[in-house]
């Protein structure tokens, strides 16, 4: 397999940074804050920690390009509905 | 490449993806579980932006000490299945049957401590039927008001209830990986079934890391 | 699974399958052909029910208040003395479309089609994960029976329309239906299982097993088709799943995700259900489209007219069919705004759809044109496609949509591009992949007879509902004749139903013509139509694993009437002729190690 060729991604290093973003959210959620900055503050984080389990921990900055396509496909999709129905209300 | 050389070379396959069949499965599974969860998650959303007033903050009626010692204890499991797939890439198998019980011991937590959370908030009347939800919020004597309203109930079970399940099935899987792994199926040259739950226990970890933020904190 | 370069495996993989037994041949099998015959004869008998529904419901409109010939059968529940009830009848508009669009054409389309065509027009062995094959296909019927039941629960089966908007579908309070609703609730659950394991086998056996040189733009266009639906299934299925499951919750737990008197919101189950409904009916026709064109391309003896636009087109009309959804709500209450950029959305995703039309009559042109009966259905599929989409541009405008949304303007459409485009697709795909199937030809006579009376039955039937429409008949109504202004459609109402009765019975020509065939057929050989795809290139029906090595393709799939060969056709893996002097080389991408597998 591939991934025996190239440098072994720093697992124990993703998880120490994956355990400080946990707790920088979880402080963060308590501040007094506008809801606006809040959200948006704990959504970037969320995000940032997905994505260093989507890149590192399922490999997919070892793989193909083309899979990382496929992998996002479905994220627009989502982020149309959801934006889409909230003009509703 | 002349026809000569075409008529005696190997025949393979296209290129494709560049990655193998039961990966690429895997991959594709998983996206159409991103759908399913948008559909859920979306349906927090739009409900919580069309009746925020059944919602309350952040930590009243949930509890989010406890909830976030479980994402932590995810996101462990998550570096004990790496583990297990770095050490069968190395061909240690002692390595991976060790990671990958602790995967599963760590995953059953993650359920039972949620279990725990479930049987709590619905003793504090934090329930998921319209009629049923009168949530007085954490340690708050029982004959305390209403807080928030029963679209927060109906979507916290609903999104946390089937996260809950895609772990319990994942654990099961985990289970059958480790008996294979116990049996011997797994060498250096081909272990595809471990990568590939460890792909989707991957998933797991990442759809709670969404969910814990948007359900708890927000 | 690898392929090896030897017959002598081949024939020991034949060996082994003479002792699997009658079960895992027949029963529980694993070979994508035994799989697509299974989906075929649960998928036409469905389409017969689904057929015996309508007929019912026509009935009603047709001699509204008489007893049904022979209704003494149905319980008195349904129809007392032969009369259909009201009640009885919301859920047979309710179970046609249901049984139709979910047990039938999807079956048909992806079921059938995707797997018979996909492996062997690639040049594969089989799919890439064949016992989730199996799965795919055994939990479809375990949905149908699911289904079935619901007749016979207390309450009768859904009678909420198969959109099942809430509050109408949230609760029983309204229908009186319980049972029945969840039961059909929980059956299309189950069944989208079958819809996302088929999508993961189909996308990843395009994706990875196509054979040397089979480049994407080599691929035929009825296995392009299936994978972009392929996609579009994966995708869409599982927001249906979600939204079913929040509805089903409401109707047994309480929630109120969708009810109002718990704050919940009807319009979301609109917008979940039509963000999956939109793709859906794209899954619907695509398949259609590629059989079309297999069949157009090899009937006239010509090269598609635009390979490469008709595979933009099929990715266009699949990128696009994600943001018109909201063209089936225009008269919901949404948000006008909102409304507008699907008036757009919906007016641009025509113009994909036109270009392949055009393509279909380029192809056509000047064609050395074959007239037999897959042709025939193949252009009948033009025609009738064509009248569909042009009511289409009528309904893609928000303002014409306030008089003909939820009328039968609306029924026509659907029909139009359902029957005239799928089922005649699905007719045109059946009768010209049956002797690949079963070894035989199906009687040319018998063929021609079905096409002409089921295209002019259904004309007959189905364009004057565009008329009913315009003058303000509703869908789904049990008695328009409560309404003095719809009373003089009754004799139009009268005709439509007989011409429908005439079209289903004609139906049994093509059931006759296909039973009769697979013992007398005409034994059919391996290319009995000298198309150029590798599916032709194999025994009819084709052993396990297909070829007896992996084949090598050398051009596209349309080369007909090619000056560089006598024949009006150029099979894609006959290698070209050796060159004599100026070293004629062949460009086959040289395949690189795939890892692992």
């Amino acid at each position: 397999m591939e991934e025996q060729e190239h440098a072994h991604p720093r697992y124990i290093l993703i998880w120490v940074v994956l355990l400080v973003l946990t707790l920088a959210e979880v402080g963060y959620a308590f501040m007094d804050l506008p809801k606006i900055w809040l959200a948006i503050g704990l959504i970037i984080m969320a995000v940032w920690k997905a994505l260093l389990v989507a890149l590192y921990y399922m490999h997919l900055i070892y793989e193909p390009k083309r899979l990382w396509v496929l992998a996002v496909s479905p994220l627009p999709l989502a982020v149309i509905l959801v934006l889409a129905v909230i003009t509703e209300f | 490449m002349s026809n000569a050389a075409v008529a005696t070379m190997e025949r393979k396959p296209m290129p494709g993806m560049k990655v193998y069949n039961k990966k690429l499965g895997m991959w594709v599974f998983l996206l159409s579980e991103v759908m399913f969860f948008t559909s859920l998650i979306g349906s927090y959303i739009i409900l919580r932006f069309a009746h925020p007033e059944h919602w309350t903050n952040p930590g009243v009626v949930l509890n989010v000490p406890l909830t976030a010692t479980n994402t932590f204890l995810l996101i462990c499991s998550s570096v004990t299945m790496v583990k297990a797939f770095a050490a069968i890439q190395q061909g240690d198998v002692t390595g991976l049957k060790r990671w990958l019980l602790a995967t599963i011991v760590i995953g059953a937590g993650f359920v039972g401590i949620q279990m725990v959370e479930y049987v709590a908030l619905s003793g504090e009347g934090f329930l998921p039927a319209l009629d049923a939800y009168h949530a007085v919020g954490r340690g708050n004597p029982h004959e305390g008001p209403s807080l928030g309203g029963p679209l927060y109930g109906a979507t916290f079970y609903a999104m946390t209830g089937f996260h809950g399940a895609h772990v319990s099935i994942g654990v099961l899987c985990l289970i059958f990986v480790y008996i294979q792994a116990v049996r011997g199926k797994y060498t250096l040259a081909d272990h595809e079934g471990v990568e590939i739950i460890g792909l989707y226990w991957h998933f797991v970890d990442l759809v709670w890391i969404i969910l814990f933020t948007i359900v708890y904190l927000i | 699974m690898s392929m090896t370069t030897t017959s002598e495996a081949h024939t020991a993989h034949a060996e082994e399958h003479h002792e699997l037994g009658f079960i895992r041949t027949y029963i529980f099998s694993t070979d994508h052909k035994m799989i697509a015959r299974q989906f075929l004869f649960t998928a036409l008998l469905f389409l017969l029910l689904g057929g015996a529904l309508a007929v019912l419901i026509r009935w009603q409109l047709g001699f509204p208040g008489q007893p049904l010939p022979g209704g003494g059968i149905l319980p008195e529940t349904m129809a007392p003395g032969g009369i259909i009830l009201p009640e009885f009848y919301n859920s047979l508009v309710t179970m046609h479309a249901t049984f139709m669009v979910f047990f039938a054409l999807m079956p048909l389309m992806a079921g059938v089609f995707g797997n018979l065509l996909i492996p062997l027009q690639i040049g594969a062995d089989d799919m890439a994960f064949p016992r989730l094959n199996m799965a795919s296909f055994w939990i479809t019927p375990v949905a149908g029976f699911m289904m079935l039941a619901s007749f016979f629960v207390e309450g009768g089966a859904a009678g909420a329309g198969w959109t099942s908007y809430a509050p109408l579908s949230a609760s029983g309070e309204w229908t009186g239906v319980y049972l029945g609703q969840q039961l059909w609730l929980a059956s299309l659950i189950v069944l989208g299982f079958s819809s996302i394991t088929g999508a993961i086998n189909y996308v990843c056996t395009v994706i990875n097993m196509r054979a040397p040189g089979m480049t994407w733009f080599r691929i035929p266009l009825a296995t392009w088709s299936l994978f972009i639906t392929a996609w579009l299934l994966l995708l869409a299925i599982p927001i249906l799943t979600g939204g079913l499951i929040l509805l089903l919750f409401d109707q047994t737990i309480g929630t109120a995700f969708f009810r109002p008197e718990g704050s919940g919101e009807p319009l979301l189950w609109q917008h979940i259900f039509w963000f999956f409904g939109h793709p859906e009916v794209y899954i619907l026709i695509l398949p259609a489209m590629g059989f079309v064109s297999e069949v157009i391309a090899c009937r006239s003896r010509k090269p598609i007219f635009g390979y490469h636009s008709m595979v933009v087109a099929l990715v266009s009309i699949a990128f696009l069919g994600w943001v018109v959804w909201g063209h089936h709500m225009f008269q919901s209450g949404m948000n006008p705004l909102l409304g507008m950029t699907f008036v757009v959305t919906t007016v641009v995703i025509a113009v994909p759809s036109a270009i392949k039309t055009f393509n279909w009559m380029g192809t056509l042109w000047r064609g050395d044109i074959h007239y037999d009966t897959p042709l025939l259905h193949a252009v009948s599929f033009v025609a009738l496609f064509i009248i569909g989409g042009l009511s289409g541009i009528f309904m893609a405008s928000a303002p014409v949509d306030i008089y003909i949304h939820d009328t039968y303007f609306i029924v026509a459409h659907l029909h139009y591009v359902l029957v005239g485009g799928s089922l005649f697709g699905i007719f045109a795909g059946i009768t010209f992949w049956y002797p690949k199937m079963f070894g035989r030809m199906m009687n040319e006579g018998l063929g021609k007879v079905h096409w002409a009376l089921s295209f002019i039955f259904y004309n007959l039937a189905f364009f004057p509902m565009h008329n009913l429409g315009v003058q303000g008949m509703m869908r789904r109504i049990y008695d328009p004749n409560q309404y003095e202004y719809l009373q003089s459609l009754q004799p139009t109402n009268t005709f439509i139903s007989i011409n429908v009765f005439l079209f289903a019975a004609v139906q049994a020509i093509f059931a006759f013509n296909f039973l009769w065939s697979l013992k007398k057929g005409k034994v059919a050989g391996n290319n009995p139509w000298k198309s150029n795809t590798l599916l032709w290139t194999t025994p009819s029906p084709p052993p396990h694993g297909n070829f007896p090595e992996m084949p090598i393709v050398y051009r596209g799939p349309y080369e007909y009437s090619s000056p560089e060969v006598e024949e009006d056709y150029y099979p894609q893996d006959r290698p070209p002729p050796l060159s004599s002097s100026g070293g004629h080389t062949v460009e086959v991408p040289n395949p690189e190690p795939v890892p692992g597998d």
